[in-house]
């Protein structure tokens, strides 16, 4: 099992830290905000390679933080002495079952625990010609990673090799679909891991044989007499046709997996990432296994994508699995409290949110769970005509619609609100809710928010006087009789006749006023929200 | 207390004390095991009897050089305490010495060279440091790793090694060390700690710990002969004296000497494997071995190309005549039958 990652100037992240959940781990974050580097991160460490490639073999200056990259190269431009950036992944194992072995001090954190890291650092062997290179700072542009060595370290300092880590990973990235001459070598290569070794033989063996007896079916045999007998006109030697039954040429080349008969490639994209997946999930092995799935949601429709993430909740027992995620269904499923939600310089999770609101989510896995969470502000309001009347408000105050300044109005239904506000004041975020009165003092309706008005980012804004109890008496008594008829292009006689109009067609007025051009008084309240 | 999960086996030449370590450790393979010492060649005839020839150890075992385990094993993990900062400390520097002038408190000069290798005289004090600056982590990594740390020629250790060694004993750490007195031919390192205890000394520094660690003396024999036990104990008065169990008789038994003239018949009839203290000494153009490297092996008959002191003693059978007494006792010791000294 991983306890936690620290990386350092490793892509998106100049310093990050992360404990990890020993089961499930959703990781949510805005795009770039690195979701995919940590899953990446993770399986480099473990594996020492990078989609597949040493690491040293495709070490690239575009790796660093670009900060720590641009801090150096400006040091040196200066004339001061300025250190190369190192990269540091520290990956944490659980010290109750990884092996001593990789215990030691040597992380950054400087703890004594098990666990290995990669470090990328300047080679002292190349010291003298990278001292040579910096001394005409003008033409470092970039990092000169030719001068750079990667270490696949324990914490105990040593070198270790892929046996001595008792882990192994599956990274599946369901978004993308390797292809190679037409075989897919990733989806080869996770169903070469999940066969036994003695599976693997046979397999091999199998094909081998085929191959063997392709020279000598009857058609190939007179081929090749007369092949023989060709004037020999480009050497001396005998000319044949064979197959390739070298080791190189080994099946995962050229054997294709077959869904009901159709080539995999053929298969539709989303059935072809939920077969990964649950292979993946479904490997046997001893030592723990680390699943690091990308975006399960992608080609699947949304029944599908229903089941796939059952089946990931039934098999993920017993293996550590990362999810990075875009769906606020697969998160509302699989468990608010596993989320973790990605910052630049640690990932904050949601486990202590109270166990009856995580269970509320998990139930209604409909909600945009993930809009409140990813939203640097949100306003929460009752229902759709609030949230155009919300709209229009904030566009008066600001001159844009809330979504073009990245503020989501979220419409949630009944007692929700406390549910959202749990998680809002474990996030952080901005929120602000809006409500009606229903016919209490307004100071009685925010008293039962008291606990969650005590974080400084949640404030509750409810319409004065508990004789107006909903939006539309609030809206009229604002604007008045006159006003809101012209707003609506109505003209009725009295207030009472306006407002029984308004709660009939709750939605269309609302929608008129949200595109109305003329001026709008809004209530207090609803000013106060947007403000 | 855990005092009685040591063992110090004190043995002479031919006692088969390497032997007692390969049977102990393949008893019991429940127990994941450390086996180490300081010579190479020792190393390699513990890997090739443990793995029966084939280089591939059992399971439960590593296998690992003196310094190895100090460098891998104990400094490195927890350099941070003594070093200030992770991932400094490099390979090992064999041959440098620091310069006397660097005091201890600038711990990156006083234990590292300037390509960050350890000085070889300062690793085990290294590791006794970051163990003591971390409050025990050396040890207690050690003890989640390993159940029982066998070290052979225990002779060889010295300086701090001990002090790391004392460490061991008290933890939970089953420990067993072999070794002889007699043949402290190498050593670990050249540190001023300790200095009273080097080589035979060991004997003594063991004493200081009985309630510690059993000590077991052993003074059979079963490759030498006696003629060769006798005259190989004469160099060692103040030990016990060696009961040989070889009673195996060739019709030429015993330490002998020829006349350099004499070599190559000699060579032709009793094809004898020839030592000599290294390689400046002239053998006639006979392929030779040192008598350092020679340690730890068995041959039938040796021939000795000897130094002047070892002349000397063979002469008068005066120990503080040898010279080396402990090359001499190895080569003399490695024979089951003869011993043959080429005299000029």
């Amino acid at each position: 099992m991983l306890s936690k990652i620290v990386i350092q100037n490793y892509r998106t992240f100049r310093r990050f830290k992360l404990d990890f959940d020993p089961k499930m781990n959703i990781l949510v974050g805005d795009n770039d905000a690195g979701k995919s580097t940590i899953l990446e991160a993770i399986s480099l460490a473990l594996t020492g390679r990078l989609r597949g490639r040493l690491l040293a073999q495709d070490l690239s200056p575009y790796l660093f933080h670009k900060d720590a990259a641009a801090e150096y190269i400006a040091a040196l431009q200066e004339g001061r002495e300025a250190r190369p950036p190192e990269i540091i992944i520290d990956l944490f194992l659980d010290s109750k079952t990884a092996p001593a072995e990789l215990m030691g001090t040597n992380n950054l954190l400087k703890a004594n625990e098990p666990g290995v890291r990669i470090r990328v650092a300047l080679n002292p062997d190349y010291e003298p010609e990278y001292k040579e290179f910096i001394k005409d700072p003008t033409q470092v542009r970039l990092i000169p990673t030719e001068y750079y060595k990667v270490d696949w370290l324990a914490f105990s300092g040593n070198g270790i090799t892929f046996r001595s880590i008792p882990a192994t990973a599956s990274l599946i990235d369901a978004s993308n679909i390797h292809l190679q001459s037409g075989v897919d070598y990733y989806l080869n290569g996770i169903i070469n891991s999940h066969l036994a070794a003695d599976e693997r033989v046979k397999l091999t063996r199998a094909y081998r044989s085929l191959r063997e007896n392709f020279a000598a079916d009857d058609s190939i045999v007179k081929i090749n007499e007369k092949l023989r007998g060709a004037p020999s006109d480009v050497s001396d030697r005998e000319l044949t046709l064979g197959i390739d039954v070298s080791q190189k040429s080994s099946w995962e080349s050229s054997i294709v997996p077959h869904l009901d008969e159709l080539p995999f490639q053929y298969v539709g994209k989303g059935e072809q990432s939920t077969l990964k997946i649950l292979l993946a999930l479904n490997k046997k092995v001893e030592d723990a296994h680390i699943v690091l799935v990308e975006e399960p949601e992608n080609h699947l429709s949304f029944s599908n994508l229903g089941k796939l993430v059952k089946k990931i909740s039934d098999k993920c027992d017993g293996k550590q699995v990362f999810i990075t995620t875009h769906s606020s269904y697969v998160l509302n499923k699989l468990g608010l409290e596993k989320l973790v939600l990605l910052s630049e310089t640690e990932g904050f999770r949601l486990d202590s949110l109270p166990a009856d609101t995580q269970d509320y989510f998990r139930k209604l896995s409909g909600y945009d769970t993930l809009r409140l969470v990813l939203a640097r502000r949100s306003i929460l309001v009752e229902g759709p005509s609030d949230e155009l009347i919300v709209q229009r408000a904030y566009k008066d105050v600001h001159g844009c619609l809330p979504i073009e300044d990245g503020v989501d109005v979220i419409s949630v239904r009944g007692l929700a609100f406390r549910r959202f506000l749990d998680i809002a004041s474990l996030t952080g975020n901005v929120v602000a809710v809006v409500r009606d009165n229903d016919g209490t003092e307004a100071a009685e309706v925010q008293r039962k928010y008291a606990a969650h008005t005590a974080f400084p980012n949640i404030s509750v804004h409810v319409g004065q006087d508990k004789d107006y109890k909903t939006l539309e008496p609030q809206l009229l008594k604002a604007n008045g009789l006159a006003v809101m008829n012209a707003i609506l292009g109505e003209n009725f006689a009295s207030e009472a006749d306006l407002l029984e109009h308004m709660e009939d067609r709750k939605t269309t007025c609302a929608l008129t006023i949200f595109s109305s051009d003329q001026t709008i008084t809004m209530p207090e309240y609803i000013r106060d929200a947007v403000a | 207390m855990q005092s009685h999960n040591n063992l110090a086996v004190i043995a002479a030449a031919g006692s088969r004390k390497t032997q007692h370590i390969i049977d102990c450790v393949v008893a019991d393979p429940s127990k994941r095991v450390l086996v180490t010492t300081y010579t190479n060649e020792n190393l390699h005839q513990i890997v090739n009897r443990l793995s029966a020839g084939t280089g591939v150890l059992p399971g439960h075992v590593t296998v690992m050089g003196w310094f190895t385990f100090l460098l891998n094993e104990c400094a490195r993990p927890y350099q941070s305490f003594v070093l200030g900062e992770t991932g400094m400390m490099g390979g090992l520097n064999f041959v440098g010495q620091r310069s006397r002038y660097i005091p201890k408190s600038r711990p990156r000069q006083y234990y590292l060279d300037r390509s960050k290798s350890a000085y070889r005289d300062g690793v085990s004090a290294f590791s006794f440091e970051a163990n003591r600056l971390s409050k025990g982590m050396v040890v207690d990594r050690l003890s989640r790793m390993y159940d029982h740390i066998y070290i052979d020629e225990i002779q060889d250790m010295a300086g701090y090694d001990l002090e790391l060694l004392d460490l061991l004993m008290k933890s939970p750490i089953a420990v067993t060390v072999v070794g002889d007195p007699r043949q402290a031919t190498f050593v670990t390192n050249n540190a001023a700690k300790n200095r009273q205890f080097k080589g035979s000394g060991i004997v003594e520094w063991l004493g200081k710990r009985t309630k510690l660690c059993h000590i077991e003396n052993r003074v059979e024999s079963y490759r030498c002969n006696q003629h060769i036990c006798s005259f190989a104990d004469d160099l060692y008065p103040d030990l016990a004296r060696t009961i040989s169990k070889n009673t195996e008789i060739t019709g030429h038994d015993g330490v002998f000497d020829i006349r350099k003239s004499d070599v190559q018949d000699y060579v032709e009839k009793y094809a004898p494997v020839v030592l000599r203290w290294d390689k400046r000494a002239d053998t006639c153009g006979l392929d030779a071995m040192n008598m350092g490297t020679s340690k730890g092996s068995t041959f039938d008959r040796v021939l000795i190309f000897p130094t002047k002191p070892m002349i000397s003693f063979y002469q008068t059978r005066d120990f503080n005549q040898a010279g080396d007494r402990a090359k001499l006792y190895v080569a003399v010791t490695r024979a089951k039958y003869s011993a043959t000294f080429v005299l000029p």
